[in-house]
């Protein structure tokens, strides 16, 4: 176990790295400087700009100069966000993209599991049917429309939300629901499917003969096995909710890092988008290796290499 | 160990939740804001040697107060709806001592003008924060607006003549990544330049740092220079060419960081004592009231700069002059600025705390309006105007911005003045602004919008099919035919969009020209435009100032806004001509003149006059609309009954 | 898994029989039993699932009706009208193609006739002119069937097929062109066309993206499968890393730099590369990592499956291995994968719309009329046609996908046999 989340380690430093690297590369490649933005400064200005970010070094030595600061966790000045190092930025979105992905992914597993232990149960039901068609819906929806939707609904006609903004629990709730709804239904989907198959096999047919209640059988054999699909989609899943949190970030006016994120790459503030680029890298690499963690954590047969 | 850990799970799961909960819920801690507005985006700096764009303007307008201040000049609206707006009392007193040949201004800064760390302000708070911005080296964008002052030009870029007092800075810094404080200076008066023959393969600058100034080196006396004192010889150079070797040993050639003008002498901005600032500048400029009140001018805190260095301009370290301070700025979220204590005019400002928002979705804005979250937004999405145009919160003004595309003469064919002509006649311009703006926008047939006073604008031809096929066929091009495609850059919003699709149904049904469109973020755009990599690009110029010059004097030959690779030396000499003219009515003429010309060789096709489209909550006092759009926030107040 | 139905009770005839006869009647039965191969079974399967079919049905009109869309009688997809038909609602009013020019209204055969007549002209000239200047006129009518042509008008820059099909269009109904059945958008162009033109681009960037995504995944799949050891370490520990690569900034950069103008003119126009095929490659390029995945896991248990084994037995070359047992058995999956990834890509392609990066006008796609049509919800008003029609085009095909993925991998599920 401890030697495997060394070997992992070792492997997401690897990762970062080659990121790193290519992105830097990438960047280089881009025809125009980061100072091109400004007016056309006299040449000797702008060499004496470029030294101060020592930007008239050779490459190499340039590549692993940033290496260096970014090894130290610094990543530098923005060069679009004059007031603001790119740590800060990163500091201050965080955590907002961080809780609103949090709360669509509980919103998203409660009532994604709900509805597809239900379906399951109740197979070729009204209820079946209705959840599917739904949860269906929610995957085919792109989330824009949803969220856009569902702010004319909720907060014009209901009333019940306010329009846009972060602070509140009623400010959080609605990004939230609306960027966990595809999940939602997704989950559902991969929870009936596991749940079917496993309600078919033997041990919960023992289960059962042992006098086992209903709900105990349901909850604590048949879930656990029918959970491993669920579990092997969070991976994905979290990527596509940074995906996602961009669509929700903008249509709801929220301080997090989505925006950034699509704003670093199309207006090529470089220093912030290497700092973007890593910190996703990140933590996709650690949502990776989560999911391999509790595959084992929930299913016993599971051994990790 | 399986076990127990695969117990603790779903109590994991559970902490993170709660963990999550508790961080998004401290964000609201926040006590509401008195004032909430939509500023449209983030700003990209406060810093008002760096800003440029209007989010910057309203924020910075509300920190800092320059020598003047843009306020309103009446008690009610005038007859059209709209608040005459002039230059009052600011950090000086208004109005400024002007000499006869009105090209000496002499301000008094009023003793009661305060930073906000409780210094009284100077004169030399002024002439330390130009000079900060005139540094080739801070790069600002702005820098131009100060180049009315004698000698202001040569200092930005360095350019020095034997005979010129200069200042020599050399050392370490106390920061990296700023020019200011400056590491060691000396001072004195330069006797020769000594150009070492260029070598090859050497480029310009290269070369040009390895020239020597020979200067006479003047002593210091208690921080003063004694310019009449005897110097000693110095010869400075800013890079050390081998070839000198033989005639310069280590000790006599000192190499240094930058060889300027002496600021204090050769810039037309001279702290005579604490309370007096003179001015002086290069021609007599009738608006240089109005620019006396323009960020690009107002003052920096000194000794902010100085300790803080980079981190200056973050909330906790922040010294500002104006009605308010910042108070906190999180990013993407809001800026939220309070009152200022030691501002003069402390007791007429009425909101305590004004939160600044930077929503970028026109949608999302007015749905927070709607919802009370905001008290006035900036913009409205064209779609619903004409039911908005029906409410009494919706407040329009005619503007003295245009709306128009700018041409790169550079790229065949709109190197053909023909082409370009037909291009301007196949617009619809009134169909633009029936149907897409819907505003009430004006069609615009020149740069410079009506509502100027003194000045009739100069118009290019007008909306006529027959006419512009007429001119394609002209230029060698009959039906279209033989015509590249054209590419239209814009930057990316939807009101941008939609114009541009329209111009491109057009230009294809009139003239027969393919046309693409290309948009990029703002950041981008600039840049592409700025490096004339476009064939045709929107635009939109807002008046710094309300002369015609504003919209005239950035398309001479090489101007940092021209960016059409147009050079036309009949106009530049035109507009040198009225920059230099003394009589007001003269001078709007020769600027029409020079209108005409643009107009009539259209590197740049008008398309309208803006309307600016502010929503302002009924229970808001104290805003009126006016043709700058500027609305002070210090002299609004809420009155809810 | 190619699977044969043998039944026993042929076993145990043959044993009685002298050799010859036995090898005859053995081969006798062999030409008469049908294998019911797993496609077969699967289609099977497949037919009986109602939802599944029904998408299909869907799916397989939505592709005809996105080729053949040159042939329906629609408004023009491109031309506004600004004066009477912005934000028109939905109305069953016939409608004629026709253009009104500088006050001047023609109906598209009346400009067709008058082309024609022009180009007429030009080639009587021809016919009496000099061999120069004949070559001079024979580019002259080439220009003006690219920029004057009445179809250029109508349509932006219609291919080859589009351009056949709408004369075969006009021969069969004319200048009559439908009602604006989905009403009119803010610039007052027919919304019905323009879903029918944006399905023909959305389809396609879905498909071909797919098609990129499969081509390279199936390929680096199947290679790591099939070389095992440390080859396959590699090459997955390859894909393991991408699989952590935010690959949505990738794409964001690839196509800020790819349109930059420079790179446009210089490196990619020249070889008649354009916006929309940069969009197939790049999004093609970062949907592979799953396919790849998935195709060496079933190459891998494949590999040592029986009727390979028996296959191998029986004399089979490796080459015939791969190409008649294995790649049949895996492109089942990959198929599902396939109809998966496609709903994807195509909400991908939405979402590059709402960011802005997305098809530029006059081409059009479903993304961009979501978008479109997202921007006029607001709580003023709402022109409801503009965001219920796109939205439900697309989701109705993404739903269609979904489902017919799904059945398509019940059916092909060996699990699932004979039930």
């Amino acid at each position: 176990m401890l030697w495997y989340l060394v070997k992992r380690i070792i492997w997401m430093a690897g990762t970062l790295w080659v990121v790193f690297t290519l992105t830097w590369f990438l960047m280089r490649a881009v025809p125009g400087g980061p100072f091109d933005a400004e007016k056309k400064i006299p040449e000797e200005i702008r060499r004496n700009i470029e030294a101060r970010y020592k930007l008239d070094q050779p490459l190499h030595v340039q590549y692993l100069d940033n290496l260096a600061h970014v090894i130290r966790l610094d990543f530098g000045p923005s060069f679009k966000l004059l007031d603001y190092p790119v740590n800060r930025v990163i500091a201050e979105g965080f955590p907002v993209s961080a809780s609103l992905g949090v709360f669509a992914m509980i919103f998203a597993l409660t009532l994604g599991l709900t509805a597809g232990v239900a379906s399951a149960i109740g197979r070729r039901t009204a209820y079946d049917y209705g959840f599917m068609a739904l949860a269906t819906v929610g995957v085919a929806v792109p989330n824009f429309v949803l969220a856009s939707l569902a702010i004319v609904l909720f907060v014009f006609y209901l009333g019940w939300f306010p329009a846009a903004g972060w602070g509140t629990l009623r400010q959080i709730a609605l990004p939230a629901i609306c960027l966990g709804a595809p999940f939602a239904g997704y989950i559902a989907r991969l929870t009936r499917t596991g749940m079917l198959e496993v309600l078919g096999q033997d041990y919960i047919r023992t289960a059962y003969a042992k006098g086992l209640r209903h709900r105990r059988v349901i909850v604590r054999h048949a879930l656990r096995g029918a959970i491993l699909p669920v579990v092997s989609y969070l991976g994905p899943a979290v990527a596509a909710i940074l995906t996602g949190s961009i669509v929700i970030e903008r249509i709801f006016a929220l301080p997090g890092l989505g925006i950034h994120f699509i704003e670093a790459a199309t207006q090529r503030d470089y220093t912030l988008a290497m700092g973007m680029v890593l910190v996703y890298t990140f933590l996709l690499f650690v949502m990776n290796t989560l999911v391999d963690l509790s595959y084992g954590l929930i299913d016993p047969r599971v051994k990790l290499k | 160990m399986h076990h127990p850990v695969r117990r603790l799970f779903p109590y994991f799961v559970v902490l993170a939740g709660i963990a999550s909960l508790a961080w998004a819920v401290t964000f609201g801690t926040l006590p509401p804001a008195d004032f909430s507005f939509n500023n449209g985006d983030e700003v990209k700096t406060v810093d008002p040697a760096k800003a440029e764009g209007s989010p910057e303007h309203r924020i910075l307008e509300s920190l800092y107060e320059g020598l003047l201040r843009q306020m309103p000049a009446a008690s009610e609206l005038d007859s059209d709806g709209l608040m005459p707006m002039t230059p009052q009392q600011g950090v000086a007193e208004f109005p400024p001592e002007i000499s006869e040949d009105g090209k000496t201004y002499t301000f008094r800064i009023r003793p009661e003008a305060r930073w906000s760390n409780g210094r009284p302000m100077t004169a030399d708070d002024f002439v330390w924060s130009w000079r900060r911005t005139l540094h080739p080296e801070t790069a600002s964008q702005y820098a131009y607006q100060l180049y009315y002052l004698e000698g202001a030009q040569q200092y930005n870029e360095g350019v020095l003549e034997v005979g010129d007092r200069v200042e020599i800075e050399s050392g370490e810094r106390k920061f990296d990544l700023q020019p200011f404080p400056r590491g060691t200076m000396q001072y004195g008066v330069l006797q020769n330049i000594i150009k070492p023959p260029q070598p090859e393969g050497m480029d310009e600058t290269d070369w040009k740092r390895t020239w020597i100034y020979q200067v006479d080196v003047k002593p210091e006396l208690e921080g003063a220079v004694q310019w009449d004192a005897a110097g000693a010889l110095g010869f400075f150079s800013k890079a050390r060419a081998a070839q000198y070797d033989d005639d310069f040993d280590a000790g006599s050639l000192q190499v240094v960081r930058q060889v300027l003008p002496h600021f204090e002498s050769e810039v037309g901005a001279q702290a005579k004592d604490d309370q007096t600032l003179v001015v002086t500048l290069k021609n007599p400029t009738p608006y240089f009231i109005h620019l006396a009140a323009f960020y690009p001018l107002y003052p920096v805190c000194r000794e902010c700069i100085e300790e803080h260095g980079e981190e200056w301009s973050r909330p906790e370290n922040l010294v500002t002059n104006g009605p308010y301070v910042l108070q906190m700025r999180r990013i993407r979220d809001r800026i939220r600025m309070i009152k200022n204590a030691y501002y003069w005019d402390a007791d007429n400002v009425k909101l305590e705390v004004i939160d600044a928002m930077p929503v970028k979705s026109e949608t999302t804005a007015l749905n927070m309006y709607l919802k009370g979250q905001l008290d006035w937004i900036i913009t409205v999405p064209n779609t619903i105007m004409p039911m908005l145009r029906e409410r009494p919160d919706f407040r329009p003004a005619p503007a003295l911005i245009t709306y128009f595309y700018r041409l790169n003469v550079a790229k065949p064919p709109l190197d053909n003045v023909l082409v370009r002509r037909a291009l301007n006649a196949a617009m619809n311009k009134q169909e633009i602004v029936e149907r897409v703006t819907r505003a009430g926008q004006l069609p615009a047939r020149g740069i410079v919008p009506p509502g100027i006073a003194g000045y009739t604008g100069a118009e290019t031809g007008e909306f006529n099919i027959k006419e512009a096929r007429r001119l394609l066929a002209e230029a060698g091009y009959p039906g279209g035919r033989g015509l590249p495609t054209i590419e239209i850059l814009y930057n990316t919003s939807e009101g941008h969009r939609a114009i541009a699709e329209v111009i491109q149904q057009q230009w294809k049904q009139n003239l027969g020209i393919n046309v693409e469109l290309r948009n990029l973020e703002w950041g981008v755009y600039l840049d592409t435009v700025t490096n004339t990599q476009f064939q045709v690009a929107r635009a939109g110029w807002i008046a710094d100032y309300p002369d015609p010059n504003t919209f005239l004097d950035m398309w001479l030959t090489g101007g940092p806004q021209n960016n059409t690779n147009w050079s036309n030396a009949e106009y530049d000499n035109l507009i040198h001509q009225a920059a230099a003219e003394g009589d007001p009515e003269r001078r709007m003429q020769i600027l029409q003149d020079a209108e005409r010309i643009l107009m009539d060789e259209l590197p740049i096709i008008p398309i309208y006059f803006y309307v600016t489209t502010n929503m302002v909550k009924p229970h808001v006092r104290g805003f009126s609309p006016n043709v700058q759009d500027n609305h002070p926030l210090h002299i609004m107040s809420i009155q809810k009954d | 898994m190619a699977h044969v139905e043998t039944k026993p009770e042929t076993q145990a005839a043959r044993s009685d029989l002298p050799p010859a006869d036995r090898y005859a009647s053995l081969l006798e039965e062999a030409r008469k039993l049908h294998g019911v191969s797993h496609m077969q079974d699967a289609w099977r399967r497949l037919r009986r699932n109602w939802a599944a079919m029904a998408s299909l049905a869907f799916l397989v009109l939505m592709s005809v009706a996105a080729v053949l869309t040159p042939l329906v009688p629609l408004q023009s997809p491109i031309l506004q009208d600004l004066e009477n038909r912005q934000f028109l609602p939905p109305n069953a009013s016939s409608r004629t193609l026709q253009l009104t020019s500088d006050g001047e209204t023609k109906t598209l055969t009346q400009l067709l006739a008058e082309f024609r007549q022009e180009i007429e002209r030009l080639e009587q000239d021809a016919r009496t002119a000099s061999p120069e200047e004949r070559v001079k006129i024979q580019e002259e009518i080439d220009a003006r069937y690219a920029v004057e042509h009445p179809y250029q008008k109508f349509w932006h820059q219609p291919d080859w097929l589009a351009w056949r099909l709408t004369d075969l269009r006009i021969i069969l109904f004319g200048d009559w062109c439908l009602p604006s059945l989905c009403g009119a958008d803010a610039l007052g162009r027919d919304l019905l066309a323009r879903l029918f033109w944006g399905g023909r681009v959305s389809l396609v960037v879905g498909v071909v993206a797919t098609l990129v995504s499969l081509l390279i995944g199936v390929s680096y799949g199947a290679t790591a499968g099939f070389l095992g050891g440390w080859v396959d370490d590699v090459m997955m520990r390859i894909v393991d890393v991408l699989y952590s690569v935010p690959f949505l900034f990738v794409v964001i950069f690839l196509i800020t730099i790819l349109t930059e103008e420079t790179i446009k003119t210089e490196y990619l126009e020249p070889y008649g590369i354009d916006q929309i095929m940069i969009f197939y490659v790049v999004i093609g390029a970062i949907y592979w990592l799953t396919m790849a995945r998935v195709v060496r896991g079933q190459v891998i248990s494949l590999k040592n499956e029986q009727f390979v084994d028996a296959a191998r037995v029986i004399g089979a070359g490796s080459f015939r291995i791969i190409f008649r047992h294995l790649i049949p058995n895996v492109m089942g999956i990959v198929i599902v994968y396939l109809t998966l990834t496609i709903p994807a890509v195509m909400l991908f392609e939405s979402f590059l719309s709402f960011l802005g990066l997305g098809i530029s006008p006059p081409d059009v796609s479903w993304g961009l009329l979501v978008n479109e049509g997202i921007q006029v919800i607001t709580p003023i008003k709402i022109y409801w046609w503009l965001v219920l029609f796109p939205s439900l085009t697309l989701t109705l095909t993404l739903f269609a996908l979904n489902f017919f993925g799904d059945g398509l991998r019940d059916a092909l599920d060996p699990k699932m046999k004979n039930r």
